[in-house]
């Protein structure tokens, strides 16, 4: 091979690799499925409630979510006169750019994701905690009463879900010999066993620990409306609000992503299903059972839930690790 | 802990947890109210005045437009001080009339109580759920009167409307729902475990304490006091009708709802009672336009506890006097002391225990903070700014 066509080849190689990133199942994909997972959300959630939910916007009114992006991207982009202006600017973009980041460790058109190495767990962890310190970064630097209570809140809560969080993703890791999510996905479709089925507690940990994580009730205490307005996002307007509800979206497409490939199986080609179809079956079934579970509590308080993750839910958590080294669920 | 320790965290007058405007300065150390200043007064509408302005008959409309929940109760509480100062008394058949629509409205009031209650500690099923079901009565109403919240049902010296034997099979089956409804919120309260945790033991209000600060209605109830209007000093046709006036001795946010519930049940039942009791005969006597000169005070159990009118006429068409004394008026002084010590999550649930209904007094005032100086406009200006 002379050295033209190697040059030639490493340019169509970047340029794939680039529509990857920014189309399919880069970036674009991710934010039209962040809105889909919005929108079966808050169907869902409606249903569930005897309620229509959205309506007229599109079928069944799926296009709501991008309708109220739009919109909020030409209200007014109010500022704070005491806020501190370059974290309040700062903050929701770095809000998308987190869960966006994330998204591409995980396996999503094929059995790896879009960037894969040893360790990519432990960096996904990292992301989870580094969202809430925005998180309480906007609160912060929004000077409002409510918004520092929900940024505190949302704090106070990461330290007590963070552990049990930290040791149910470690669960499959541990099984699998492997810190690469796309590598625990391998693992598990290759010798039909899903986390789910091998480690039961830790799936439930889990997605307890998604639910404190994406704020849903009963863990919504961070934006309790009925307490602190909307918590952390009370004096974000305009597109600022926009990217967070992105963000949010986003978030949930991660979760729902992260939980379907370290406890589901993954992006597994199964008979003649695509990787894809079978990686958006299992996280839409992930997204449903969030906002069932969301429906079913009232809030809980802040001591509350901090006592309960640390009498309750770190111990079970353990457990299943202990289970894990006994040789049970690996 | 000093008092430099302390945060002060403002409630309103524009808040989510709060329906109508009103403010309560909450200072907080850490978590913990410390201390409360409500400034109520948001919402004086001059409607003393305006009532003194107008006839009787005009009054009946405007005592209407007191409440938009427990618009009977006024209409009611001020037909009965007028007939008192005339000298006449309602037919017995008005009366059932006028007991059948309290219970209904009370059905309701309760009902969407619930409901904002679940939504206060989060649980947006249940207040869904409960306000979808209410639309039962609701339904019931308007089939009864036309309207579904000003009924207009009563007049000075009776009622406006008869129930029909066609409206009575309707009431019956839609309170059977209803009832079904109401035992399955009742279940739900008390085992749900989330709900549990943020309303028992929340709010106390200990017997002793309901009594010395006035507490009314549902909220005295629910310390273990037997306090009801309608048992204590009948009005209406509560004095045939027999019911059990209920009460709980849990004296928190918890007791505050299972009251509430129960007493749907027990409302369910007056409303059947005196379905089947109504006697025959006329639905209102006619009364002169002018009133002799005297004075009245009317007292009735309104879905929030206990509400007194007070009236004196001169002997022309208009009151001298008209006075009118709200159950949330009453409730103030012990809503604040049951919100020290609160959680600050805690003080939605409590506030609303309450079921607040604000109508009170203020005027408008701009401040600019960059500035430091403030002013109120006049009515022109106010035309001129509001017409563009």
């Amino acid at each position: 091979m002379d050295h033209a066509t190697v040059e030639e080849e490493h340019v169509e190689m970047n340029v794939f690799s680039e529509l990857q990133l920014l189309v399919f199942p880069g970036m674009l994909f991710l934010f039209c499925l962040a809105f889909f997972y919005e929108w079966v959300d808050r169907k869902f959630f409606a249903k569930v409630q005897n309620r229509y939910g959205p309506l007229y916007t599109g079928p069944f009114g799926i296009l709501q979510p991008l309708a109220d992006f739009f919109k909020l991207l030409s209200k007014e982009d109010i500022v704070p006169l005491a806020s501190d202006k370059i974290l309040f600017t700062l903050t929701p973009i770095v809000y998308v750019a987190l869960p966006l980041t994330a998204l591409f460790f995980i396996p999503i058109s094929e059995q790896t994701g879009l960037i894969s190495f040893e360790g990519d767990l432990a960096c996904v962890m990292f992301v989870f905690t580094f969202m809430v310190v925005t998180v309480f970064l906007a609160g912060w630097s929004s000077m409002s009463r409510f918004s520092i209570i929900g940024g505190v809140r949302a704090a106070l809560q990461m330290l007590s879900y963070e552990i049990p969080m930290g040791l149910a993703l470690a669960g499959p890791a541990v099984a699998a010999q492997t810190l690469s999510i796309s590598s625990i996905a391998r693992w598990q479709s290759a010798g039909s066993r899903w986390g789910i089925v091998l480690q039961p507690i830790g799936f439930a940990v889990l997605v307890i620990c998604m639910l404190a994580e994406l704020e849903f009730v009963p863990f919504d205490i961070p934006e309790a409306e009925t307490e602190i307005v909307a918590g952390w996002r009370t004096e974000f307007s305009g597109r600022k609000l926009a990217l967070f509800r992105l963000g949010r979206d986003l978030e949930l497409v991660f979760v729902s992503g992260l939980t379907a490939s370290l406890f589901l199986g993954g992006a597994q080609q199964a008979s003649f299903l695509p990787p894809i179809a079978t990686f958006l079956m299992k996280t839409v079934s992930v997204v449903l059972l969030l906002s069932f579970l969301r429906a079913i509590f009232a809030r809980f308080r802040i001591d509350q839930m901090i006592s309960g993750m640390w009498k309750y839910l770190l111990p079970i958590a353990v457990l299943q690790i202990v289970l894990i080294e006994f040789g049970i669920g690996r | 802990m000093g008092y430099g320790s302390t945060v002060k965290v403002p409630f309103g007058p524009q808040h989510p947890a709060l329906k109508e405007p009103e403010n309560f300065l909450f200072e907080v150390d850490g978590d913990i109210v410390v201390n409360v200043t409500p400034r109520i007064g948001y919402v004086h509408r001059g409607i003393e005045k305006a009532l003194e302005l107008r006839s009787y008959i005009q009054d009946l409309y405007l005592a209407e437009r007191i409440c938009g929940i427990c618009s009977h109760a006024h209409t009611t509480c001020y037909t009965q001080g007028i007939e008192e100062l005339l000298g006449v008394e309602a037919p017995p058949r008005a009366k059932y009339i006028r007991t059948i629509i309290a219970e209904l409205e009370r059905l309701h009031s309760h009902s969407l109580w619930v409901g904002v209650a679940a939504h206060e500690v989060g649980f947006d099923t249940l207040f869904m759920y409960t306000w979808r079901d209410r639309e039962a009565v609701m339904e019931l109403l308007e089939a009864i009167s036309g309207n579904r919240v000003h009924y207009a049902m009563n007049t000075i010296g009776g009622v406006r409307r008869d129930i029909s034997a066609e409206k009575t099979d309707k009431i019956r089956s839609s309170l059977d729902f209803f009832e079904k409804r109401v035992q399955e919120y009742l279940h739900v309260i008390r085992t749900e475990e989330s709900f549990l945790k943020r309303t028992a033991g929340v709010g106390l209000l200990k017997k002793q304490e309901a009594l010395d600060f006035c507490a009314v209605g549902p909220t005295l109830r629910a310390s273990g006091v037997k306090n009801d209007v309608r048992a204590d000093d009948p009005y209406a046709a509560y004095g045939e009708i027999p019911f059990e006036v209920i009460v709980d001795d849990e004296c928190d946010v918890l007791g505050r709802t299972v009251v509430r519930c129960k007493e749907m049940l027990e409302s369910i039942n007056i409303v059947r009672y005196a379905l089947d009791k109504m006697p025959d005969g006329s639905t209102r006597v006619r009364v002169p336009m002018a009133v002799p000169a005297g004075e009245a005070v009317s007292r009735v159990e309104a879905p929030r506890g206990e509400l007194i009118h007070y009236a004196k006429s001169n002997g022309t068409t208009k009151p001298e006097r008209y006075k009118v004394r709200s159950p949330t008026l009453a409730n103030i002084p012990a809503l604040c002391k049951t919100l020290v010590g609160a959680h600050l999550a805690d003080i939605p649930i409590i506030l609303a225990g309450i079921d607040p209904c604000f109508s009170c007094m203020d005027r408008m005032v701009f401040v600019d903070v960059a500035k430091d100086r403030n002013w109120v406009w006049t009515m022109q200006q106010l035309k001129r700014n509001t017409s563009r």
